[in-house]
């Protein structure tokens, strides 16, 4: 039988927790809502310059440039982001255990990583992959500049020294509060198999564009612009999914320390009243054994 | 019978709708584009888009970006799009006039290119902004 004493510090600290636990979750909710806007603000433009990639890509067959061409893999590039924070429910190991799957798919292929997010790196270090760069410092509040070294690094990694052959991006994808999925993309090569996979045919449009200036000029726009728009997107995502996961689990902690209160009360209550009780029959069987004496 | 227009921006997205005329300017010039335009990509430069629905006459300022015709299909990847009621007149003169005011220095070649793009679209502005108060552009700005 617990102590009175005992009982009443285990509530006291169990109470604390739910302030901290109840704190978060307004915190999170807070962020949470910005950084929902902030990606519903910026998917359609996204959206559009993937689809845009994706069907200058598959109108251009002939063509060769090193982002559109595919090449024999041996070494794929995964771009990973994670959160920098724990206590926000499954969403990273949901994402590594993603990725894990994917790696087993392909067996005798190289993966090399850039990380985005603390709990990625640890993820790496731990599991004894190839860490090739990590970005770090990304804020939720952040603009794309803060997400530049990351593009340059595929761009680099991918088109100048060509040691990947594929890169990959790998994050959490905000689809509602209570929902949040881990995803990929396949950032490189631009493969035209993408837009007609998805059931998003590239509607009857034949034949090649018109460019003006020429193609080169405006490839050398889009496609710096492609990576950073669809990997900032895919950072703010993630911060949107980290949000409403960390809030989820916040509330739910709450919740949980709400009852455990409960409970304890009650054992507490009972105990004193166990307490009072006996003390009261001492007293009194005390006084009836003088009164007869 | 028009077709779909979308202007978006890395930071937000202003419409998608059905137009019947739109006309930009590309690096290479003004240009025109109706239903049934043949595929085309091109680079925008710094100017005054409009967009034609119904008999009405919108104006916009875009600064850089792509512009992607499909046949019944427009979309306008734009690093800055303002609607001609979200220009800021008083601002627009302001940076022109520091412009000026810098451009009279002896400034490096490069900063000099900066003021010169400053100016430029400055001027564009407000020039979107003039024609719009001589009514030369009578159609209602679109309130979203």
């Amino acid at each position: 039988m617990p102590s009175l004493r005992s009982i009443r510090s285990r509530i006291r600290s169990v109470k604390n927790t739910r302030q901290i636990t109840k704190a978060m979750e307004m915190v999170a909710s807070a962020k949470m809502r910005k950084a929902q806007q902030r990606v519903l603000d910026t998917r359609p433009y996204a959206e559009k310059i993937y689809e845009l990639m994706h069907r200058i890509a598959s109108r251009e067959k002939a063509w060769s440039s090193p982002f559109f061409e595919t090449r024999p893999v041996q070494t794929i590039g995964v771009l990973l982001v994670s959160t920098d924070r724990g206590l926000c429910g499954a969403i990273n190991a949901n994402l590594f255990r993603s990725l894990v799957r994917f790696m087993k798919e392909r067996p005798g292929v190289r993966f090399e990583f850039v990380t985005i997010g603390r709990k990625g790196r640890d993820f790496i270090r731990r599991s004894g992959f190839n860490l090739t760069g990590v970005i770090q410092g990304v804020k939720d509040r952040g603009t794309i500049e803060e997400i530049l070294p990351a593009t340059q690094l595929v761009i680099e990694e991918f088109s100048e020294k060509k040691n990947w052959q594929e890169a990959w991006i790998f994050y959490t994808q905000f689809e509602s509060i209570m929902s949040q999925k881990p995803r990929h993309e396949k950032l490189l090569p631009i493969d035209p198999e993408v837009l007609t996979g998805s059931g998003n045919p590239p509607n009857g449009h034949s034949g090649e564009y018109l460019y003006e200036p020429d193609r080169r000029d405006i490839l050398d726009v889009l496609i710096p612009r492609y990576f950073e728009t669809v990997i900032f997107q895919r950072v703010l995502e993630n911060f949107a999914s980290e949000y409403s996961a960390r809030m989820v689990a916040m509330k739910n902690a709450t919740a949980n320390a709400k009852e455990v209160i409960y409970g304890l009360t009650l054992t507490y209550n009972k105990l004193r009243q166990a307490n009072i009780t006996k003390e009261i029959s001492e007293i009194s069987s005390g006084a009836e054994a003088i009164s007869q004496g | 019978m028009g077709f779909i227009l979308s202007l978006v921006t890395q930071e937000r997205h202003l419409l998608t709708e059905e137009v019947d005329y739109i006309q930009a300017k590309g690096v290479e010039g003004e240009f025109g584009v109706l239903k049934g335009h043949a595929p085309f990509l091109t680079l925008l430069d710094v100017g005054e888009f409009l967009v034609r629905k119904e008999e009405s006459l919108y104006s916009y300022f875009v600064a850089g970006g792509v512009v992607e015709v499909l046949q019944d299909r427009v979309t306008v990847l734009a690093d800055t799009i303002e609607r001609a009621d979200e220009i800021d007149g008083r601002r627009a003169e302001e940076a022109r006039q520091n412009a000026i005011e810098a451009l009279k220095q002896p400034v490096s070649s490069q900063s000099r290119l900066q003021y010169e793009q400053v100016l430029k679209r400055e001027g564009v502005r407000l020039g979107i902004l003039a024609r719009r108060r001589s009514m030369r552009h009578p159609g209602p700005i679109r309130e979203e």
